[in-house]
């Protein structure tokens, strides 16, 4: 197993962000730099039967279809398409699916179907190349991203359009509940001593995954390089992964093999950073597994602790933050921490922080063993 | 029996080193699986892989690769999803077994797990994106092979399954 990549550099030239702290990248800025974490009592609908009842959501009761609309609106416009340069994407959706399929009848279910979902959305905004809907789960997003940078840089095409949003809504929410991943303390603590669980947020994103010759082309501005990206299973458990985090270690492996860039030179990771036990504790492992005494001093940090997780558009929301972060240089913290876990000896992001990371990883997993690590580079 | 699969496959440029059905000529419903409940697209999509993987393993022995898996389905296990929806509607308690299996990722992962497939995983919507995912991964070096495995359902909500697993042209020999 060699990862391979085309030979066509990959950036990003348009970027929208949708996340408990607002509409838009500027918002999610605000929140990352102020470190409060965005969790509160939910309104949205009855959570009186759940053993609890926070999540991070906007306000009001926001619009999957809309909003995603809004996203894709916002991300087109920054990269500058053209009508025709629109009509010549395709687009690829992370998505749970379409919102109203466990209620509608059995005979109009496959008129609700993922990717008609998707399709609907594409129509909406003027995308018409392929459509494809992902929905694997919590690296639906980020498998979407790579996926979309991989076909880039092979020069199958210019640019893809990716996108996702998870909207805090009753089934989700129930099933984390009684499936007792909910964090009961009401805090979600990534790599910290005591960590109890994860909680819901709102979260979407939209990305333009451009060639950069193409973007050179037509003066389009660049946000970041898309320099590498892996995946990797665990071939483990149904929902629980690998104990020493052995696909999360071949995922990063590949994305610095794809980008030719050594382990030193990652001067952030976005981790995926559940709050779960058994999550933080594999990924520090792979961590460690491909950093080896590097995997001590890289600032590390969740931001699920601040925006919650957003499910199959943690990926693009993630990688929103992993953008700012690059470009900024400010480094979000890892909210809710108590204390050391021996298990997850990492040089977390404890305090704003600022600094020139060079080069920024985020890290994505999932039930079924799933992993995913996109490196981003600066402009 | 699962033409439309291989077929798909070979149009994609992809060798075809495996195939399977479910159900074949002979076939009941799948075998339970242990930990996922109410409908059949969990059992589903872990009989018809194993099918196919034996019949993978069984023309080749000897081969060590890296294998992603890839589950196509428009709707997923919408029987399971609709049966929570309808307890969150009227207060009904909500089993934490449909936690587990909410996502086509659990079954996926539970394939990988049991035949120590250590390639991605990927759930798409439609078989023309599950076919394209497969070869990216291939050409991209992420997986040597791919178990694809795709769930239809008609407008009844019955299923079926059909299964390859698939290699570059050439990656098989």
């Amino acid at each position: 197993m060699t990862a391979r990549r085309g030979t066509e550099d990959v950036v990003l030239t348009g970027a929208a962000a949708l996340s408990a702290f607002g509409r838009g990248m500027t918002a999610l800025a605000a929140g990352l730099d102020a470190g409060r974490p965005a969790f509160g009592p939910v309104e949205r609908f009855d959570v009186s039967g759940r053993r609890v009842g926070v999540a991070a959501a906007t306000p009001g009761a926001p619009v999957l279809a809309a909003e995603l609309a809004d996203l894709l609106d916002e991300a087109c416009d920054e990269a500058k398409l053209s009508t025709a340069q629109r009509a010549a994407a395709p687009l690829f959706l992370a998505t749970h699916g379409d919102p109203e399929l466990a209620r509608v009848p059995v005979a109009d279910r496959l008129r609700h179907g993922s990717t008609a979902f998707a399709v609907a959305l594409a129509v909406a905004a003027g995308l018409g190349g392929a459509v494809r809907a992902y929905t694997t789960a919590c690296v639906a997003a980020s498998t979407a991203i790579a996926d979309a940078a991989a076909l880039v840089a092979r020069g199958e095409v210019d640019r893809i359009v990716v996108a996702g949003a998870y909207l805090v809504e009753p089934d989700q929410f129930a099933l984390f509940d009684a499936g007792r991943a909910l964090a009961v303390d009401g805090q979600v603590r990534p790599f910290s001593a005591g960590r109890r669980g994860l909680l819901l947020g709102d979260g979407g994103g939209a990305f333009v995954v451009e060639s950069a010759a193409a973007a050179r082309e037509r003066g389009a501005p660049v946000l970041a390089r898309l320099a590498g990206w892996g995946r990797a299973g665990d071939a483990y458990h149904p929902c629980q992964p690998h104990p020493e985090g052995r696909g999360m270690a071949r995922a990063i492996a590949a994305a610095l093999e794809r980008a030719g860039v050594a382990p030193e030179a990652v001067g952030y990771v976005n981790a995926h950073g559940s709050g779960t036990p058994q999550s933080d504790t594999a990924e520090a492992a792979a961590l460690y597994a491909v950093f080896g005494g590097h995997a001590a001093e890289v600032p590390v940090s969740s931001t699920k602790a601040l925006h919650g997780q957003a499910l199959e558009a943690s990926g693009v929301l993630e990688l929103a933050v992993t953008v700012h972060a690059l470009s900024t240089g400010r480094l979000p913290v890892n909210a809710g921490y108590t204390g050391p876990d021996d298990g997850c000896r990492l040089n977390l992001v404890l305090e704003p922080r600022t600094g020139d990371p060079g080069y920024a990883l985020t890290l994505n997993a999932a039930f079924g063993g799933a992993n995913t690590a996109l490196l981003v580079g600066a402009a | 029996m699962n033409r439309r699969l291989v077929e798909g496959a070979q149009r994609a440029g992809l060798a075809v080193a495996a195939s399977a059905a479910w159900p074949e000529p002979g076939d009941g419903p799948p075998p339970a699986l242990a930990g996922f409940v109410h409908s059949a697209f969990n059992p589903l999509v872990a009989a018809v892989s194993g099918r196919c993987i034996e019949r993978h393993r069984e023309s080749a022995p000897t081969r060590t690769a890296t294998t992603a898996v890839v589950l196509v389905s428009a709707v997923g296990d919408a029987a399971s999803a609709a049966h929570v929806a309808g307890a969150v509607d009227h207060g009904g308690r909500v089993g934490p077994l449909f936690f587990f299996q909410s996502v086509p990722n659990a079954v996926a992962g539970h394939v990988a797990a049991r035949w120590s497939l250590t390639g991605p995983v990927v759930c798409v919507g439609d078989t023309a994106a599950g076919l394209d995912v497969a070869r990216l991964l291939l050409a991209d070096g992420d997986a040597d092979e791919a178990l694809l495995v795709e769930l239809r359902h008609d407008t009844a909500g019955r299923e079926t399954a059909t299964a390859v697993v698939v290699a570059e042209q050439g990656g098989l020999a």
